[in-house]
């Protein structure tokens, strides 16, 4: 190894790179560097990283790197759990048909057929809602799924007060609202509250859930569709 | 099935432990706005969760696959941006790819910059970023002006280590 004596010359690589070397230490580092391998690969080492430099801009990694918000991992969470249950769900019933299982667990499948082609007409996508304009800081997201008993609604709410009671509603056709239970949101619980009502969504307009004494309403009609290139599939 | 496969919801969770700062930072740089990043990720972990199993670490990181499928989910939230109502006919504009990779090649390296240490970031800044003088420098910090030449060498060494750390390739 001859580092020792590359010592000082490999301390001006970096200057060399960017150019930065005065014209006598320039010439007389390059006859160095005509001569010696190992400096002459660390020099074009250096010289490709600094010709990244250019591509970055101080007033953006001088900044902290800016966070993801404390909830978004349990906003994920919740959402890839209602997708979960609600694909099982499917399953259960295809598999139910599918396999010609004898006993109970064809009486099941027939129930859970019952349940699928027997819905009254409100099949249809899952569905997304919205809440727009909270106060800063609160989330609240539902999912609301066509069952055969009307609708299933999976709520997720976070950044209103640990232990807050909140009674959900649904809007129909002509103004009335329908009740479809209560839960209490807990700090920390990264979970979802599953509700029901017998309202059918494809008749529901607006929910509606009172959160201790706020009241947030979010409609339901051109909600966006649960995107799900599985649905498909699972369907046939 | 692959060891550290997203199939269940406990995987998406190391997942995002490991990867969501990054792939929120990185979506912030691309699409320059908080409201949006935070759509972006979660989108990219729901698409990461609902394809899974076909995460195969045999053929990349999945830091990698990750930041692929941010990538589709950026450029889907850019089409979407793009598309206004009463341009029909035209068609909705192509979006850029090519930003895109700009964008990423430009996060990469400030993100490596970040994680140097702060001697060898401040002298990279005020030599080659503001273009000031080694002996200006060396003067406004109380040293010679051979420890910023030699700051300036490892400053550029540590950035090569941590980008080949965060898996860059050219």
């Amino acid at each position: 190894m001859k580092s020792e004596s590359c010592r000082e010359w490999r301390e001006s690589l970096g200057a060399y790179a960017l150019g930065r070397l005065g014209e006598g230490e320039r010439v007389a580092l390059e006859a160095h560097l005509e001569g010696c391998p190992d400096c002459r690969a660390e020099a074009e080492s250096l010289g490709a990283v600094a010709s990244l430099l250019p591509h970055a801009d101080p007033t953006h990694f001088e900044q902290p790197r800016p966070a993801p918000p404390a909830d978004l991992g349990a906003r994920i969470a919740a959402t890839i759990g209602a997708e979960r249950r609600s694909r099982r769900r499917r399953r259960q019933w295809r598999l139910g048909l599918g396999l010609g299982l004898g006993g109970a667990a064809a009486a099941a499948a027939a129930v859970l057929a019952i349940f699928v082609f027997g819905g009254g007409g409100s099949a249809g996508p899952a569905q997304h809602v919205a809440f727009r304009s909270l106060p800063p800081g609160v989330k609240i997201a539902a999912t609301l799924e066509p069952r055969a008993f009307g609708t299933e609604i999976e709520m997720y709410v976070s950044g209103i007060r640990s232990g807050t009671l909140c009674r959900v509603y649904v809007r129909g056709p002509g103004g009335g609202a329908v009740s479809a239970g209560t839960f209490r949101y807990r700090w920390g619980a990264d979970d979802t509250a599953v509700l029901s009502t017998a309202l059918d969504l494809s008749r529901a307009e607006e929910l509606i859930v009172h959160a201790g004494k706020r009241t947030f309403v979010a409609p339901i009609g051109g909600a966006t569709a649960l995107e799900d290139p599985h649905h498909e599939e699972e369907a046939t | 099935m692959p060891a550290g496969a997203l199939t269940d919801e406990r995987g998406v969770r190391e997942a995002y432990a490991a990867h969501s700062a990054e792939l929120f930072g990185f979506a912030v740089r691309s699409l320059g706005d908080a409201g949006l990043a935070e759509e972006a990720v979660q989108e990219t972990f729901v698409r990461a969760w609902r394809a899974g199993d076909r995460f195969d670490p045999r053929i990349g990181s999945l830091r990698t696959w990750l930041f692929a499928i941010l990538r589709n989910v950026v450029i889907d939230l850019s089409r979407a941006r793009a598309v206004r109502p009463g341009l029909a006919g035209e068609g909705a504009p192509e979006p850029a790819v090519e930003p895109f990779d700009e964008a990423l090649l430009a996060w990469q390296v400030e993100e490596a910059l970040r994680r140097i240490g702060e001697q060898h970031r401040q002298v990279l800044v005020e030599t080659y970023y503001r273009g000031r003088p080694y002996a200006e420098v060396a003067e406004q910090l109380g040293v010679p002006e051979g420890t910023i030449k030699s700051r300036v060498y490892y400053g550029l060494r540590a950035l090569r280590v941590v980008l080949e750390e965060m898996g860059y390739e050219e």
